[in-house]
């Protein structure tokens, strides 16, 4: 009798197990490109190109959007026929968030896929640790990460689709002392993002007369600011400067309010997230941070090239993931794009001719802004190409 | 540093004290019926939070209802872990078992990624409010929740484990599984109702935090590391050493931050764990409180 009741819990077990297991699978498998659409097999044979994207681990929320612009725009760029009459191809690896993940997915993609390009990482971190594969291999990259060491250690083969932090500090520090601003309190994750967000603020904060009082760092996954932000209290800041991506960041502005701190709290691109708002709920009002102008593409003037490429890609993915997509939906848009033109230009598809027409790239207008790269600029934006927002009444506005 | 700040640090390190204590209880409880080290512990956390916003998002249910329905929905899932995955296994070595509760945290943590989706998700406090001002410390409303209920979940685990037959049963069990069943006391049933109080334990803590941190698939590792080393610091003896356990890392942590750095929080607090086992490598309450229970 006993035994009978054992096995029954351990066939029910199995069953459960292989239930989830499939699920899984059923998640996690590689999306391929939209190749088999259309009657008439593709004449030629299709071009690969790998994504690597954080889909779970920390910077989950990001890599998510990235994944969805992705697969929308390889299937609207084959629906129109492909590139050159050549379907596109896309293999999306997950990194869970984690360089040494990134890396494997990058060998992967390289090796058994051969891919022509990459896209990616998510993080900064991620990118980086794809960097020795990427110069082994010769296949160039463009990252969708934000963090300044991308594009500032030159790599010849890697681009950058985010305004990076070169680009949004000085922006944020010119509003800071507009603002009269002349002591802040830096916050930020020890990942990659947050490191170089620190780095690169202080070396350039003296440029504009302003002092860093406090230096304080959290780790991913942490519940609690408070001692963090106690000592930034403490130390006379006028302004607290918080640089990361993830979701911490929501707690840092709950843990001020309740500190009952009242300097305000400047973000960064990194921010740009609806979650941020409903997780910080009445702490994130006041809160500013600088991004493009794809959160209100107004701001580029009804009618003009700009605004139609971020009104045309917010509609078609608001219809198709019945949400307005956020930033990191909008470097993944101009990554791909990127790449899709200069698959245009070129005779014959090889990853070096490929990275060379990358580099070629002049006036592409973007979701992000206008892209020119040049042999020593593969960031390729400008500081117009940034608008500082502010948060009220749980809405983006931008702040003139 | 003055009063008011040092006060401060003192109730930042107690909050998260309090919540690392909840999972250690869950460790201790387990590891003192079965020998086993559960590592799904920190997913019955996240389990808790998850199911608390789901239910009132997709079921509409208010706060008040959907906070239970969580302890309960999180309470049925470890008494499942237990009887499913772990009970047909229950002859063979420790080991093998912790390696089962490894499998079984990566199941739980993809299921509720696919349940849920890959994004934070928010919980509105308890009672919402203004910070409580003592002493110039400010105290976040559900800070003193998480306090609370730290109190009555050990308050009521006492109970059971000194006024009750099943307490009785699982201080048997916990001392000898052949025995006890010489006796008359249903092991495998106590096993299973300890995993219930283990995952009631995590829940709880995962709802009474995920409004001051938000909540997600994946915060179950990071939080179950966390209350494991509470667990160990403690000695993996009875509730109170766990609660101690838990209290002594949030404070470490959060005094380091004021007089060394907060690069290096974690890493000291390390420290101090690896210090504890070197000295007194049965935990701060080893020996003692094994022989009382």
């Amino acid at each position: 009798m006993a035994t009978t009741k054992r096995t029954g819990g351990r066939i029910l077990g199995t069953i459960i197990l292989v239930l989830v297991a499939a699920l899984s699978i059923a998640g996690c498998a590689t999306p391929a490109g939209d190749t088999s659409g259309g009657g008439a097999a593709p004449p030629k044979e299709p071009v690969k190109i790998g994504a690597v994207l954080s889909l779970t681990g920390s910077y989950a929320g990001l890599g998510a959007p990235e994944k969805n612009t992705l697969l929308m725009e390889v299937a609207a760029i084959n629906a129109a026929g492909g590139v050159n009459g050549r379907q596109i191809e896309l293999f999306i690896e997950d990194d869970a968030t984690d360089p040494a993940k990134a890396q494997a997915a990058a060998v992967k993609l390289i090796e058994q896929y051969g891919v022509v390009a990459l896209i990616g990482a998510t993080g900064t971190g991620q990118t980086m640790g794809m960097r020795g594969d990427v110069d082994r291999a010769g296949v160039p990259q463009v990252s969708v990460a934000g963090g300044t060491v991308i594009t500032a250690q030159f790599d010849p083969l890697v681009f950058q689709t985010p305004w990076s932090n070169s680009l949004v500090v000085p922006f944020t520090l010119e509003r800071l002392k507009k603002d009269g601003v002349a002591k802040i309190a830096l916050i930020a994750d020890s990942g990659g993002f947050g490191k170089d967000g620190i780095d690169v603020i202080k070396k350039l904060a003296p440029d504009y007369g302003i002092t860093v009082s406090s230096e304080q760092l959290f780790n991913a996954g942490d519940t609690d600011m408070t001692s963090q932000l106690t000592k930034i209290k403490g130390s006379g800041a006028q302004a607290v400067v918080m640089w990361t991506a993830g979701k911490e960041a929501a707690i840092v502005a709950s843990n001020m309010k309740q500190l009952g701190m009242t300097v305000p709290l400047v973000g960064s691109h990194g921010n740009a997230r609806r979650e941020f708002i409903t997780g910080a709920g009445p702490a994130a009002e006041g809160f500013t941070f600088a991004a493009g102008k794809v959160l209100s593409p107004d701001q580029y003037g009804t009618g003009s090239p700009e605004y139609k490429v971020a009104t045309d890609f917010i509609d078609r993915y608001t219809k198709q993931y019945g949400s307005a997509p956020d930033t990191f939906a909008g470097h993944a848009y101009d990554a791909i794009h990127i790449i899709a033109n200069a698959l245009g230009t070129v005779d014959e598809v090889t990853p070096s001719k490929l990275r060379d027409a990358i580099e070629q790239t002049k006036g592409f207008v973007g979701v992000g802004g206008t892209f020119t790269f040049s042999p020593t600029d593969h960031n390729g934006m400008k500081a117009t190409d940034l608008v500082t927002y502010e948060v009220t009444g749980g809405e983006w506005t931008v702040l003139k | 540093m003055g009063v008011p700040e040092l006060l401060q640090f003192v109730v930042s390190g107690l909050k998260n004290g309090a919540i690392y204590a909840l999972i250690a209880l869950g460790f201790s409880l387990v590891y003192s019926a079965t020998g086993v080290i559960n590592f799904a512990q920190g997913e019955f956390y996240m389990l808790g939070g998850m199911v608390a916003v789901w239910a009132m998002r997709s079921l509409g249910l208010p706060l008040l209802a959907a906070v239970p329905a969580a302890v309960v929905v999180t309470v049925a899932v470890g008494a499942l872990v237990e009887r499913l995955a772990l009970r047909p296994r229950r002859f063979e070595p420790p080991l093998v078992l912790i390696i089962i509760t490894i499998g079984v945290s990566m199941v739980l943590q993809s299921l509720a990624r696919h349940l849920f989706g890959p994004d934070e998700l928010a919980l509105p406090a308890f009672t919402p409010g203004p910070s409580v001002v003592v002493l110039g410390a400010a105290i976040e409303r559900q800070t003193l929740w998480v306090w609370g209920l730290t109190a009555v979940a050990l308050i009521v685990l006492w109970l059971i484990y000194t006024r009750t037959k099943l307490g009785l049963a699982m201080r048997a069990t916990a001392v000898s599984h052949d025995a006890s069943r010489l006796v008359g006391v249903d092991t495998a049933r106590v096993v299973m109702v300890v995993f219930a109080l283990a995952a009631a334990l995590g829940a709880l803590a995962g709802v009474a935090v995920a409004p001051l941190t938000q909540t997600a698939y994946d915060v179950g590792a990071r939080i179950g590391l966390k209350g494991f080393a509470a667990a160990i610091l403690g000695g993996l003896g009875g509730p109170v050493a766990a609660v101690v356990g838990g209290l002594v890392l949030g404070l470490v942590e959060s005094l380091s931050v004021a007089f060394i750095s907060s690069t290096y929080k974690d890493a000291i607090a390390l420290v101090l764990l690896l210090a504890v086992l070197f000295l007194k490598p049965s935990g701060l309450f080893g020996r003692s409180s094994r022989e009382k229970v």
